[in-house]
Parts: C-alpha cells; sequence; structure tokens
C-alpha cells in the first residue's frame, strides 16, 4: 500500500514537473503575473515597467506591419490583411488585448522600436547579425525566405552553373547580391523591387532575383505564372518578430513562447496556409517543436530548436581604424561623411585591388591588340592578293557597323563556344573585340596612307616593306586615334563579365552603401587612365612620325 | 535550316524597330544639349585668357571621359529624385564627347572662317553630322543599363536562341540594321564634305573627325 501511494505520488510528481516545464504552463504563468500587475493601482503610472504590463495597462498593443506587401501585409482603406496581419491577430488574441496597427517600412522598422513607437514589429524582416545589436529578436522565427530565380518557363536554369555569366537583375543592396557575384553573375542594378516583375514582363530582364516572398503574389498570379517560373533559391533568411531592446524582456519572453506554441500547434502554418504563401518552412519547423527536447519552456533558447540569424557580418580590412578615422575627419571638415566600402571590409578591398589590376591588364592587352590587328589588316588590305584584301575589307566593314557592345556580345559567344566560361576568358574576349573595332579602323587608315605611297612611288624598286613601314609612319595620328578609343572603350567590357574595376565596383555597390563616392573614384581613376594613355599615346606618335621623317 | 534561322516574328521587327529609334532619339538629344554646352565653351576658348584655359581644361576632361563610365556614375551618384530615365541618362552621359567634339570643331570652324575660308569653316556641319551617327551606335551602351534599344532587343533574343548559328544569324541582323543607316549617313557626309572641298584640320583635328576612317566613341 504504501508503495502504490509512493508510486502515485511519484507519478503525479512527474506529471506536475512536466506541465511546469511546457511554453503553456510558462506561457500562461507570465500573462497572469503582467496582468496582475496592470490591475494593481499605480503600477500603469510607474516608470520603467515592462512593456509586457503596459500592453496590458493600455488594453492593446501596438503593432508595426507592412502596408503593401502582398500576401504578407497589405492595407487596403482601413482592412488589413495578409499573413502577418493574421500572426498579428493570433498573438493579440492569446494576450486578449486589441491591435493597433501602424505602417511600417523597411527604413522604419527598427527607428519604430527605438522611438517606442510600436511594441512588436512584424513585417518582412530577416534576422541578421547585424540588426541583432539593434533590436531583440524573437525565437523561434515566423517564417524563412530564401531569394529566387524567376525567368522565362522556356528558359532552362538549373542551378548556379546555368547562371554563370548570365545578367541578373537584382536590387541594390540585398544581401544575396554578394553570392551572385561569387558565382560569375553579371548584375543589372534596379533601386526597387516593385519594378522587377514590370522589367521581366517588359523583357529588359530576362531573369531577375528576388526575395520568394515578394514574387509569392507574382507567381500565384495565373497570367504572369503561365509566363515566368521559378528557377531555383539560395540564400536563405530566418524572418523574425522583434521588440525593442529595453524594457522589453518580459513580452519577448511571452512573444518567445507564444511562437514555440504556434509552431507546434500549427497556427503559423495555418495562417500561411490561408494566405497561399510557401509553407515548407512552417511544415518542418511543425515538426521540429513538437519534438519533446524543444516543446519546453526552454525550447526557444535551445540551439537544437531554433536557427541561428544570418551572419552577414563581413571581415574588416586591416586599415578599417584608419579609414573610419579618414572619414570622421572629412565629416568634421565637411559636414559630410564619405562612404568607402571597398576600403572597409577585407571582401571588398579584395574585388577592388583586382579590379584595378584586370582594368590595367585590360587597358594594356586592348592597346597591344588594336596596335596589333591594325598591322595585320593594313598588311592584309595592301596586299596585292584578293584573298587577302577583300575579306580584310569585309571585316572591316561589319566592324565599322557594328556598335562595340554588339562586336563584344559576339566575340563573347565565339570565345565561349570554344571553351567554359570564365572571367579571365571575358577579359581575353574584351581585348580581342576591343582590338578588332580599333585595329581595323587603323589598319584601314594604313592601307590607304600605303596605297598614297605606292601611287606616289608608281613604278619605282621601292621595296613593299619599307613603304609599308612608312605607311605606318603616315597613318600615326589615325592609329594614335584608335588606340586612345581602345582604352576608353575599356569600362564597356564589364557587359561580358570581364572582372575590370567597374564591374568590381558595381558588384561591391549591390551589396554595401556609398554608390556616389564610389563610381565617382571610378570616373576619375578612368578619366586619369585615359589621360595618361593620350599623352604615352601622343609619345608614340611622335616616334612614329620622327622614324617616318628618317625613311 | 530551321535550326540555324531563329524564330524571328513580326513582334521581333517591331521591337527592334522601335529600339532603334530609341537610339536616335538618345543621339538626338545628346546632340542638342552637347551643342548647348560646346557654344560658351568655344566662346571661352576663343577669348583666351584664364577663362579660355580652363575652357581648354575641361573640354580636354570631357574628351578623356568613358561615355560607359558617364552613364554608371549618373545612373549611381546622381541623387534618386532627379528621377532620369534610362534612355535620358544614355543621352546625358553621351554629352561631354558631344560638347568636346563639337567644341574642337567649333574652334577650328571660327578659325577657319577668320583666316578667311568660308568653305572649310561650314564643315563643322558635316562633323556634328558625323558625331551624331557616332552617338547612335554609341547608344548601344544603354543595354547595359536595362535601356530598351535596338541592340538591347538583339542580345534579349540571342539569350532564348537555340545554338551558335541562330545567335550569329541574330547577330548579323544587328550589323545589318546598325550599319545601314551608319553607311548612309556617312556617304551623304562625304559627299556634302566634297562639295564644301577637303577641309585643313590640324592633324590631331582630322584624327577625331575621322578623314580616312571614322574612329566610332566607343563609350
Amino acid at each position: 500500500m504504501r508503495a502504490a501511494v509512493l508510486v502515485v505520488a511519484l507519478a503525479l510528481a512527474t506529471g506536475s514537473a512536466w506541465a511546469d516545464a511546457s511554453p503553456d504552463a510558462a506561457l500562461a504563468g507570465l500573462l497572469d503575473e503582467a496582468r496582475d500587475a496592470a490591475s494593481t493601482p499605480g503600477t500603469c503610472a510607474q516608470p520603467g515597467i515592462d512593456r509586457l504590463v503596459k500592453i496590458y495597462c493600455a488594453g492593446r498593443i501596438r503593432i508595426g506591419a507592412r502596408e503593401y506587401y502582398p500576401l504578407f501585409g497589405t492595407k487596403n482603406g482601413d482592412v488589413w490583411t495578409g499573413y502577418e496581419i493574421d500572426v498579428a491577430r493570433d498573438i493579440a488574441k492569446k494576450l486578449g488585448v486589441n491591435i493597433e496597427f501602424s505602417k511600417a517600412k523597411a527604413a522604419t522598422r527598427i527607428p519604430m522600436l527605438a522611438d517606442d513607437n510600436v511594441d512588436l514589429i512584424i513585417a518582412t524582416m530577416g534576422h541578421n547579425t547585424e540588426r541583432d545589436s539593434q533590436v531583440l529578436f524573437i525565437r523561434p522565427h515566423y517564417y524563412q525566405s530564401e531569394t529566387i530565380v524567376v525567368g522565362p518557363r522556356g528558359l532552362v536554369i538549373r542551378g548556379w552553373d546555368d547562371l554563370r555569366g548570365r545578367t541578373v537583375c537584382v536590387t541594390v543592396g540585398n544581401g544575396s547580391n554578394a553570392e551572385l557575384v561569387a558565382h560569375g553573375v553579371r548584375l543589372l542594378l534596379f533601386g526597387e523591387a516593385e519594378t522587377l516583375p514590370d522589367r521581366l514582363s517588359d523583357e529588359t530582364c530576362l531573369l531577375v532575383a528576388q526575395d520568394d516572398s515578394f514574387f509569392a503574389y507574382y507567381l500565384a498570379n495565373p497570367e504572369f505564372s503561365a509566363r515566368f517560373d521559378d528557377k531555383f533559391g539560395f540564400a536563405q533568411v530566418p524572418w523574425g518578430m522583434a521588440v525593442a531592446r529595453t524594457g522589453s524582456d518580459e513580452l519577448a519572453r511571452a512573444l518567445d513562447l507564444m511562437s514555440e506554441i504556434f509552431h507546434r500547434d500549427g497556427v503559423f502554418l495555418a495562417a500561411a496556409r490561408a494566405n497561399h504563401i510557401a509553407t515548407a518552412f512552417l511544415v518542418r519547423q511543425q515538426e521540429v517543436w513538437n519534438r519533446p527536447a524543444c516543446n519546453t519552456d526552454t525550447g526557444s533558447s535551445n540551439p537544437a530548436c531554433v536557427l541561428p540569424p544570418l551572419n552577414i557580418v563581413q571581415q574588416p580590412t586591416p586599415f578599417a581604424p584608419e579609414v573610419a578615422a579618414f572619414k570622421r575627419w572629412v565629416a568634421l571638415l565637411t559636414g559630410s561623411q564619405p562612404s568607402l566600402p571597398m576600403l572597409e571590409t577585407a571582401p571588398a578591398w579584395s574585388l577592388f585591388l583586382s579590379g584595378i589590376v584586370n582594368s590595367l591588364l585590360l587597358i594594356g592587352g586592348a592597346l597591344a591588340a588594336t596596335l596589333g590587328f591594325a598591322l595585320l589588316f593594313g598588311a592584309m588590305m595592301a596586299s596585292g592578293t584578293r584573298l587577302l584584301r577583300w575579306p580584310a575589307r569585309a571585316i572591316t566593314a561589319a566592324l565599322q557597323s557594328s556598335p562595340i557592345l554588339l562586336t563584344l556580345a559576339m566575340t563573347s559567344v565565339f570565345v565561349h563556344a570554344i571553351a567554359p566560361y570564365s572571367s579571365g576568358l571575358a577579359l581575353i574576349a574584351s581585348i580581342v573585340a576591343l582590338g578588332l573595332s580599333n585595329g581595323s579602323n587603323a589598319g584601314q587608315a594604313i592601307a590607304e596612307a600605303y596605297l598614297t605611297f605606292h601611287a606616289e612611288a608608281g613604278a619605282s624598286a621601292t621595296p613593299a616593306s619599307a613603304l609599308f613601314l612608312r605607311a605606318v609612319s603616315r597613318a600615326a595620328t589615325q592609329i594614335v586615334a584608335f588606340l586612345i578609343n581602345a582604352a576608353k572603350g575599356t569600362p564597356i567590357a564589364s557587359f561580358i563579365g570581364a572582372p575590370e574595376l567597374l564591374s568590381a565596383l558595381t558588384d561591391i555597390t549591390s551589396f554595401s552603401s556609398g554608390r556616389g563616392t564610389t563610381y565617382t573614384l571610378l570616373l576619375v581613376f578612368y578619366t586619369g587612365v585615359v589621360i595618361l594613355v593620350v599623352w604615352l599615346c601622343h609619345r608614340f606618335q611622335a616616334l612614329l612620325e620622327r622614324r617616318g621623317a628618317v625613311a | 535550316m530551321s535550326q540555324i534561322l531563329p524564330n524571328l516574328t513580326p513582334e521581333f521587327f517591331r521591337l527592334l524597330l522601335s529600339g532603334m529609334a530609341v537610339n536616335f532619339e538618345i543621339a538626338a538629344i545628346a546632340l542638342l544639349l552637347g551643342v548647348a554646352l560646346a557654344v560658351p565653351l568655344v566662346l571661352l576658348r576663343l577669348g583666351g585668357g584664364i577663362p579660355g584655359r580652363l575652357a581648354s581644361l575641361l573640354v580636354g576632361l570631357m574628351r578623356a571621359a568613358p561615355t560607359f563610365v558617364v552613364m554608371f556614375f549618373l545612373l549611381n551618384a546622381l541623387p534618386r529624385g532627379i528621377g532620369l530615365s534610362g534612355a535620358m541618362i544614355v543621352a546625358v552621359a553621351l554629352v561631354p564627347y558631344a560638347a568636346s567634339y563639337i567644341a574642337d570643331s567649333g574652334v577650328d570652324a571660327v578659325r577657319q572662317l577668320r583666316a578667311g575660308s568660308r568653305q572649310a569653316g561650314l564643315l563643322i556641319l558635316p562633323n556634328i553630322a558625323r558625331s551624331f551617327f557616332v552617338m547612335v551606335m554609341s547608344s548601344s551602351a544603354g543595354a547595359a543599363i536595362g535601356v530598351r534599344e535596338g541592340i538591347a532587343v538583339i542580345l534579349r533574343e540571342a539569350e532564348q536562341a537555340h545554338g551558335l548559328g541562330q545567335i550569329l544569324v541574330l547577330f548579323a541582323i544587328g550589323v545589318i540594321c546598325f550599319g545601314i543607316p551608319l553607311q548612309v549617313g556617312f556617304a551623304i557626309i562625304r559627299a556634302i564634305q566634297a562639295r564644301l572641298g577637303r577641309p585643313s584640320l590640324p592633324e590631331e583635328e582630322a584624327a577625331l573627325t575621322g578623314e580616312a576612317t571614322v574612329p566610332i566613341e566607343q563609350t
């Protein structure tokens, strides 16, 4: 009998311990305490009380939500709809208070919390390491997005290999741009995500990359999805609700527990299904939060149950402190702080350096190729053999009629038909294209000069090789003009993926700020280099002319 | 044969023609803005002194600035509120080239007129026409920032073509479509030049205007 009593007592104790460790019990206890505090006379007027108590004092929770983010948060008149809106309503229902929605934009989400304009933000905010220091994220996360590549249904894109070397339209500052760049994708930058579907429809962009949550609305549209589909996804980002870092500990704890329960009981999943958004992440999370190890009042702090934030902190350069000091000094002098992203982080600095080196290689290569093709085309067009003269003339006429962008694209197609895409090959293709385009024209000038000498010499016995050298000297002005032209044309090589400075800086600014400073430096760099090339070319011209005078 | 020839619809040719109209529109705007900027620069340079030297320095910088970089600078460094369209950005990016070229030609034309050679002075007109056609070709740089001009239409179609043969056919169409107006334009310019008489330009100027050959401004 005594043993039986002991067993029953133990069972009750174990059951009671389990009940106490459940997120439901912990949440109920927390909310009861807050309600009691709010109903105690004088508490609501006290400074420093937690926001959870303040919510009960006011009888409403202030939530910041997106006003136009289809399927997630939309305001039509006074009616708010979307997945995040339904989640907000479920939270208010669980708290037993009313809701007051406020419009939140990407740029205002965090300041709204810091300024105490809202108690909670549920506004498509990705949880990353940088934001972790600014707000308190609720765990587990209520959603997860990824960047998807969208394009015409007929176009086969299975993964990174099919995307390498192609142009993809993206928005400036999107965190996933760096990953696209790392896989050899060329970026066409746009300011607002809202323009991307239109640019797909009017065929300005063949492919675009953006959050799947953004494209969920468009892909749900039968007309849009008949033309375009989702090729593949990458760069997964967990989304977090957030509260202010100070004065919100109890509120954050209550929301942590609520999120566990919502995942476990399928509340998030039901809201997602009701709003026709992707549910794969929520299905996985429901399974996780039904595990005994996670379904506890400490589950939200268990690394085995919750997802880590996206790590976006980039390694600083060794001289980053000096750069920061310089920026402060400029700010003191001018009142505005310059942005120098290429000097601040190691990946950006590496891209910047290689961009400068590749630009100089490209300019040197383009000058050499222009000179080489000029001599080749000149010799062919001055030749007495029609088999050489006519093809050279035909190629020159075609190159003169082709905009340089088309010539670049053609050369790139030829080169990549021989070997698979690489940035080095794109550099070589650019050098060949610039050399062909300018060299053929300069070659024509040499041939014309040769013909004048030939006519002047008549039937004299001057050797053809000597006449040709004199023709090169006579065409010096034209040769120099096209050499300068070739140097000026080098930045356009970025169009076919050559990793020169323009390309590098476009990549850097696609995932960092400071576009104004960056492109000003770029303009100064290229203008300076062209001025240097002009000076060198004129010295070369003087040399040619001196040789011509001697000859 | 059907594998080599891409499936070219009337819609493609309609888009190509409307794209080429954008190229001509961009060049026309750039030319107008270039003339507007070049006129005071010519006057300053002819006036001499410090303003003249500053004008020469400015022309030298504009001559050295690559159009493609200027285009990206305008696209990224200008405040968003200005709200220039893509085509307008390309047109403004071509202005340094147009203004420096016309300023050089303008100074030379005035000097020729002062020297009593009216015909040589009038050669500024075919020179301006030449810069217009050069800019029609250069405006294809707009394809890199999403402007729907002629080359963008060709490249867009080429991205969806099947095989090298189809791509080359499309590129050939692009060369022919841009080549015809360019060659016709230059033939007219040559005819006008022949009528006005050969210019007595300094050698450097001859290189820039392209007497024997036509240096296409390579953005």
